[in-house]
């Protein structure tokens, strides 16, 4: 496309500029309970984003979720009651953290198990490193010096780093 | 040339498959010719996946818009170099990066180890072969990116059919670090199979000692910096282009990308044990299948479908062979471990718990333990979904609490760890080495605290990150004064020359001093602020310290796009610091927006303001500004990460001190001067 054909269009692109624009209509200052409620939910509309960072362009839901929340908000309804109302609207999945009862806890317990049983294996690895099986005393001649030497050469390797 | 594409890819999939076929026959009768033949055929592999590559790039740039893929991600008035970016948007060409991305470093490999380890290279130039065949299986037979357009004809007849023009670019992906960003994550990605093919290589052949360790550790090195890089490029496209005000939301397919990185710095940091001390074979054996096992892990995710995310791309069959190469890769990691165990027999012995040893377990085990926690936390919905038929998100939130304790102890440990002796560190050393960092550290938090920091985390993270900083700091100044003392050369030439001798060492202490920057950058969310209001021309807001003035609301088309594009001017202190112009895009050849964010940015804060469309209620231009306390430490941190990465990647120098020792022991020995002790290398202390 030239720009001459590009400067016929521009009316039209405008347009059409416009009405995308108008559709990206957003929702005004939220309270701060309401910021921090939002960081609660999930916005719904599929991107997995939290509710009051979704503006991502052509989100269908962030806004009016955003309105219901801010709605909830000043009539001053618990947090708790907030919470659940969204729940109950949108189910569990509309929550940005997982709950802390039932089968879902899990999910807070996964890295701390990932943790503990890391650490055992740890101990275990470590306590039996610290005492290795003793190899049976050597019968022969004492250590040479080449042997000595090598020895040396060995330890500087390992300490070089 | 869409014929000279899809042949370029077909031969490269018949060449892949005879140096696959060729490569097992060459190890078992041993024949050179064959071993010869194999390579040549892997390395002819390469060659065609670079033709197949330049053909699309071709296609799209000559503007053919007879091919789908072309007419699916580019247009006509798209500039220049986002054609070359829309080579990897959609999944055909993103899979076809990857062939790209691997066969230079598959004939890299092959290349320079041509003449060289005649024992391994068979094997490794067969697990090469085998990794290429998938992905050329997936270019070739699955998802080509050299599907022509067709149309019934008016006898039934199938026609080609060419467009006008084509659909478009995405917007998002209109931007300028989309040009580095995917080939540099993929370059990440796709490195670490070669680590991976020369350890189950050193496996299946029981090659001796840890020559495979030597080998990789550039490999690995390249592969992991490029990853890091990768990561941050991401992190920094998602804050200047999505517009959320943030760099990282804990997404799947970030997640997926963090996972590999993760498991690569253990491994990176676990075969200095297998370096120095024989110690931990099957476990770095075990880190180098998994990282590579996470690198596919991951393209499944992203493209399986299995998680919603707004990264991934379109939802298809291809994850189901992505599940099969990993089931199989799996398995034939456990054969192999399995028939070859004996052969990874180590000598392990730990004298002291407090030793570098005893940090590097728990440097891998926290770095394992966070991997869990974002791989659980990433497939916990799908789980659930299972087991009780609802699905529930895991999202930031969830990821921030956990990880960050994990963080933080992970940070401890990069201070702690590179400063305990080998074997055993004495108490007197501890209190040498840490006492005075520590206290200084601590001296900072209260200081934080006394002036209103109140954040647990933020404190903690203030007082660990001068902790390691000055404990790093103190290793490059103790290393450098001995060198200074001996050679008579001033404290900053003795730094580089030291930095030198040792590039691996203090090139990742050099790392080391970027994660603690982008520690920092991330511990300023915690004071986020953002503001959001009706700003017709003439509106004021006052965010921080800035007052912003809408000046104007302009609309213009460009060539591939009409914008509306707001004019701030941003006063501090009654004085003009800059101009901004946040705007929202529109291309009509896709019939899609996009936000273009305009950012003023300090070492102190970001000023990130968004243009985030009109309100409903007022049709009024609505601005939100987020004030973003040090984000640039973040993208400085990850500079630094690369910096030190390449400074490891240096060959070390050998010390000039140690020669000249030797060329002055004669003229010494007749000098009345007091004779000169032998010079040593020195390293820094151990």
């Amino acid at each position: 496309m030239n720009m001459s054909k590009v400067r016929r269009l521009a009316p039209v692109l405008a347009l059409a500029a416009a009405v995308t624009f108008s559709t990206g209509l957003v929702q005004g200052q939220s309270s701060d309970r309401a910021k921090q409620l939002g960081g609660k939910l999930i916005c719904m509309c599929n991107c997995g984003q939290i509710l009051t960072a979704c503006n991502h362009v052509g989100c269908t839901r962030s806004t009016a979720m955003l309105k219901e929340l801010d709605q909830r908000v000043a009539a001053n309804d618990s947090d708790d009651l907030v919470l659940q109302s969204f729940v109950q609207e949108y189910g569990e999945q509309v929550l940005s953290e997982p709950p802390t009862h039932g089968f879902n806890s899990l999910a807070w317990a996964i890295p701390g198990i990932a943790f503990a049983m890391g650490l055992g294996l740890v101990i275990v690895v470590i306590r039996h490193w610290r005492h290795p099986a003793v190899p049976a005393p050597a019968s022969g001649p004492p250590i040479s010096a080449e042997l000595l030497e090598r020895g040396r050469q060995q330890a500087d390797r390992e300490t070089d780093d | 040339m869409d014929l000279f594409g899809s042949y370029a890819l077909l031969l490269a999939f018949l060449c892949g498959v005879y140096a696959f076929g060729a490569g097992i026959a060459a190890i078992i009768t041993r024949k050179p010719l064959l071993i010869k033949s194999a390579r040549n055929a892997g390395m002819a592999v390469c060659v065609l996946v670079w033709l197949g590559f330049g053909s699309l790039a071709y296609l799209l740039f000559s503007d053919n818009f007879s091919m789908a893929y072309v007419v699916e991600h580019s247009n006509r008035t798209l500039p220049t170099f986002l054609k070359f970016t829309a080579i990897w948007s959609g999944q055909e060409g993103s899979l076809l990066l990857w062939s790209f991305l691997l066969s230079i470093y598959v004939f890299s490999a092959l290349f320079t180890y041509r003449r060289k380890h005649p024992e391994l290279m068979p094997y490794v130039g067969v697990v090469l072969a085998g990794v290429q065949v998938f992905f050329l299986t997936l270019n070739n037979f699955i998802a080509t990116p050299f599907q022509v357009l067709g149309a019934a004809g008016p006898a039934g007849a199938l026609q080609f059919v060419a467009r006008a023009d084509g659909s478009g670019l995405n917007p998002l992906l209109q931007y300028y670090e989309m040009a580095i960003h995917p080939p540099i994550m993929y370059s990440g990605l796709t490195g670490f199979t070669i680590p991976f093919a020369f350890g189950l290589a050193a496996l299946l052949g029981r090659y001796p000692g840890e020559k495979w360790i030597h080998l990789t550790r550039s490999w690995t090195m390249i592969a992991w910096g490029f990853l890091g890089a990768g990561i941050l490029l991401g992190a920094h496209w998602a804050y200047a282009v999505l517009g959320w005000g943030g760099y990282w939301s804990w997404d799947p397919v970030e997640n997926a990308s963090l996972m590999p990185w993760l498991t690569g710095t253990a491994f990176l940091h676990s075969v200095i044990m297998q370096e120095k001390r024989g110690m931990m074979k099957v476990w770095n054996i075990w880190l180098v299948f998994i990282t590579f096992l996470l690198t596919i892990f991951g393209t499944f995710l992203t493209r399986s479908g299995v998680v919603s995310s707004v990264h991934a791309f379109a939802q298809s069959s291809i994850g189901h062979w992505f599940l099969g190469f990993i089931v199989l890769a799996v398995a034939v990691c456990l054969v192999s471990f399995g028939r070859n165990r004996d052969y990874l027999r180590s000598n392990n012995q730990l004298d002291s718990l407090v030793s570098r040893e005893s940090s590097f377990l728990f440097n891998n085990l926290i770095l394992l333990v966070a991997c869990v926690a974002v791989l659980s936390g990433t497939l916990f919905p799908v789980f659930s979904e299972w087991v009780r038929g609802t699905k529930i998100s895991v999202g930031a939130p969830f990821f921030n609490k956990v990880n960050l304790p994990i963080g933080l102890f992970l940070l401890f440990l990069t201070g702690v760890g590179p400063l305990l002796a080998w074997r055993k560190t004495s108490l007197a050393s501890l209190r040498r080495n840490f006492g005075g960092p520590l206290l200084i550290g601590i001296v900072a938090g209260v200081s934080g605290m006394a002036l209103g920091l109140r954040n647990f985390y933020v404190t903690t993270c203030l007082i660990l990150s001068v902790f390691v900083t000055l404990t790093i700091l103190l290793e490059f100044y103790r290393g450098a004064r001995v060198i200074s003392a001996r050679s008579g050369s001033n404290l900053l030439s003795s730094v580089a020359q030291l930095t030198l001798r040792n590039t691996r060492r203090y090139g990742g202490y050099v790392v080391h001093i970027g994660i603690v920057l982008i520690f920092i950058g991330i511990s300023g969310t915690a004071f986020n602020q953002d503001k959001q209001m009706d700003m017709p021309p003439g509106a004021q807001m006052q965010i921080g310290p800035y007052h912003l003035t809408n000046q104007t609301m302009d609309s213009t088309n460009e060539i591939n796009y009409s914008t509306d594009k707001a004019t701030i001017a941003v006063d501090r202190d009654g004085r003009q610091v800059i101009m901004l112009y946040p705007e929202r895009r529109f291309y009509p050849s896709n019939q899609e927006s996009g936000t273009m964010v305009a950012i003023y940015s300090t070492l102190k804060e970001d000023l990130y303001v968004v243009y985030a469309g009109r309100s409903p209620d007022t049709q009024q231009p609505v601005i939100h500004a987020y004030l973003n306390p040090l984000v640039k430490w973040i993208w400085l941190g990850g500079a630094v990460v690369v910096l030190g990465t390449l400074l490891a990647l240096v060959p070390n120098r050998q010390p000039v001190l140690e020669l000249r020792a030797v060329t002055e022991a004669a003229p010494a020995a007749v000098s009345t001067a007091p004779a000169r002790i032998p010079m040593r290398r020195y390293d820094g202390p151990s």
